[in-house]
């Protein structure tokens, strides 16, 4: 057992894992963004943020399609506007659901809105799952094949041991520079736009943010559009990455996500980043080394021993930084 | 309160009276219950074997029956879910069905058909090919598709043999069929004399296959075998190519669906699954393909045939035997040759067809074609 386990480790593809894990934990990364921000601001854990991402999905392929019947098929235009209708779309439901199971919600004891969105998130699930059905969808292969081609080489194929190349395509690309810009544009907002500082505001004192004027309501709503959206980006992502959109892919990416915002310290918005990262890796790795049935095994292991261990994460809940 | 109290009770009541009426038989009809995944991930393949069995019936409905008696079809969904499938399997015992034409994965037909056989009733599964089901001696168990080792060794003989590789990775979706043909697959490739460089089980959920696909890569694989269904095949064969990995894909029945090709897309190539003769080009098939097509507007599925053949073979035995006991109609169905949609059928003392074989299938300009016969 120990022999073949060390025998396995010798021949781990680790440069491979480390792409594919990092790009799989950006992805994370985003929709993590969107538990940890809600938490920062609220106190409570929004689970239905991973049907959001799983919603930006569908409405990524469903804009798609209707642009492709309005007015043809430009790979480019479609692809950006059926993220833009995406995004709006989650938006939409991340306002609604914050207006709806969670504001009046808000003063109640604390596992009140925890179960409400645990409510929501099984009522959007089954609802995707009721309207377009609940088998497999392919995310349509036009749009996604031009990104396929191989941006680098890093590793040449070994012809003696049958060994193939390592490189990075295109889409490993596009995913890495769209959620990094993303990231870059959040820390920005937060520190150094007004609407940052009413929501580092509201975060650290709700009563006293609205005494000085800052329309509390407004900042949570607009807390939850942003961790909509950002979910609704991961969510055409992945759907791009992996070809393939299931009505239940909320629940296994979400609840990964929120493992990483754990992991970093919830409330956290650079340790919501680093978890993701950490998560998709360790993953991927995971995956390789022990084999795909032991992913989750790991993955929610880790989580149990964060929370023994280091209870506030790997970054910590710093109050200061938190939204 | 006492109102409420009063509205309980009339839905009590009422209830009891719902489920009264429900267990009722209607003995002026005989129930064939048709049980197969209809949702889900698998149900493109599912479904339209449900349905090849439902236009049976409902032509020997047309002719007047069977035994003086019209045939009632109780369709059910057992959503490729064990748990769901032994769910079903009592409800349609509880509905007093006869016969059970079902179902579709081996993993809801291991734990349905002690069911069905402690209630005697006779099951004919169109396609269940995991080797295990026939070798439990249940007397009134038949399948009109082959068996899962006759597959592995058609898969092993072409990519060891024909193509001449000798390092095979293995993937399986940890289910029944999944992973008992994975596993024949390797035994076979290492009896030959092969070596399987890789052999790992992923969960049915599972849609991101990188980390898979670099072990795969890394290890110098010569093809790869898949014990995955189309709905993890299509995904994985557009990855792999995506990827780099440009070795042979060979899968079982469960991968044949023409939705891989949808999903793989320009990357379904070096693409080999076995499967049963091609049947649309048999004459005595070819008036319920036009049914097929005419009834539901759509192109069957690859099993639809499977289920109108199960459901022509149950009817002439059951006419045979002039009864629907299981055990004399299971009698007469070990004894006799059934002409069908598919051409001679005869079973052997398991259960088994006595002749059948598979086929290597590819992809050649997005459709299936017979690579060998």
């Amino acid at each position: 057992m120990l022999e073949s386990f060390i025998k396995s480790l010798a021949g781990v593809p680790w440069l491979e894992l480390l792409i594919t894990g990092t790009v799989k934990g950006s992805m994370y990364a985003l929709i993590a963004l969107g538990y940890t921000m809600v938490y920062g601001i609220l106190q409570m854990i929004n689970f239905a943020n991973g049907e959001i991402f799983m919603i930006g999905m569908f409405a990524t392929v469903f804009g798609i399609a209707l642009l492709s019947s309005l007015w043809g098929s430009f790979a480019a235009i479609n692809l950006i506007l059926g993220v833009v209708f995406a995004v709006i779309l989650a938006s939409a439901y991340g306002y609604g659901s914050e207006r709806i199971a969670y504001r009046r919600l808000r003063n109640a004891h604390i596992l009140a809105p925890l179960t409400s969105a645990i409510g929501l998130s099984i009522v959007l699930q089954q609802f995707i799952s009721n309207v377009v059905g609940n088998q497999p969808f392919t995310f349509p292969n036009y749009y996604s094949d031009p990104f396929a081609w191989r941006v680098v080489t890093l590793v040449q194929g070994n012809p003696a041991t049958g060994a193939g190349d390592v490189g990075i395509s295109m889409l490993q690309v596009c995913i890495l520079t769209t959620a990094c810009l993303l990231m870059t544009a959040l820390f920005y907002m937060i520190h150094c736009t007004r609407v940052g500082i009413a929501m580092r505001a509201v975060s650290q004192d709700r009563l006293m943010a609205s005494l000085v004027g800052i329309p509390v309501n407004h900042v949570i709503a607009f807390t939850f559009i942003v961790g909509s959206s950002l979910a609704a980006v991961a969510g055409t992502l992945f759907s791009m990455y992996t070809t393939t959109l299931t009505w239940s892919a909320g629940t296994a990416s979400g609840l990964k996500a929120f493992t990483a915002a754990i992991i970093g310290g919830i409330g956290n918005i650079p340790g919501a980043v680093l978890g993701g990262l950490l998560i998709g890796i360790i993953e991927d790795f995971t995956i390789a080394i022990l084999g795909a049935q032991w992913r989750n095994v790991i993955l929610f292991a880790i989580l149990m021993l964060t929370l023994i261990l280091r209870p506030r994460g790997l970054l910590g809940e710093r109050v200061a930084d938190k939204v | 309160m006492p109102k409420q109290l009063f509205l309980i009770l009339t839905l009590l009541v009422g209830l009891t009276f719902a489920a009264g009426c429900s267990k009722s038989s209607d003995p002026s009809t005989i129930k064939i219950g048709l049980a197969g995944v209809q949702t889900g991930n698998d149900a493109m393949l599912g479904k339209s074997m449900v349905e090849g069995s439902a236009i049976a019936l409902d032509e020997w409905n047309a002719k007047g029956g069977i035994l003086g008696k019209k045939l009632e079809a109780i369709s059910v969904d057992d959503e490729g879910n064990s748990e769901k499938a032994v769910n079903v399997a009592n409800d349609l015992v509880a509905k007093g069905v006869v016969a059970v034409l079902g179902h579709f994965n081996s993993s809801c037909t291991i734990p349905t058909m002690r069911i069905y056989n402690e209630s005697k009733i006779l099951q004919i599964t169109p396609g269940s090919t995991n080797t295990k089901i026939t070798q439990e001696g249940i007397p009134t168990l038949f399948r009109v598709v082959g068996r899962d080792a006759q597959q592995a060794e058609v898969n092993v003989n072409y990519l060891f043999d024909t193509l001449g590789l000798r390092k095979l990775a293995v993937i399986h979706n940890s289910t029944s069929w999944g992973e008992g043909i994975a596993k024949e697959v390797a035994d076979l490739w290492k009896k030959k004399g092969g070596e399987v460089v890789e052999f790992s089980g992923i969960n049915e959920a599972d849609r991101d296959f990188s980390a898979n696909i670099a072990t795969i890569k890394s290890k110098g694989a010569q093809a790869l075998f898949g014990g995955l269904m189309y709905a993890q095949s299509g995904p994985l064969i557009n990855k792999m190519r995506k990827d780099g990995l440009e070795i042979p894909f060979a899968g079982g029945d469960g991968s044949f669906d023409p939705a891989l090709i949808t999903a793989a897309g320009d990357y379904a190539t070096n693409v080999f699954l076995t499967f049963g003769p091609d049947m649309e080009s048999k004459p005595e098939a070819r008036p319920f393909y036009e049914k097929y097509r005419a009834r539901y507007g759509r192109e069957p599925g690859p099993y639809a045939i499977y289920g109108y053949a199960a459901a022509q073979v149950l009817l002439t035995a059951m006419e045979k035997a002039a009864s629907t006991d299981a055990a004399k109609v299971a009698e007469v169905m070990h004894k006799d040759t059934f002409q069908t949609a598919m051409g001679e059928i005869a079973f052997d003392e398991k259960g088994d067809l006595r002749k059948t074989y598979f086929v290597i299938w590819t992809v050649k300009d997005k459709k299936f074609v017979v690579l060998q016969q």
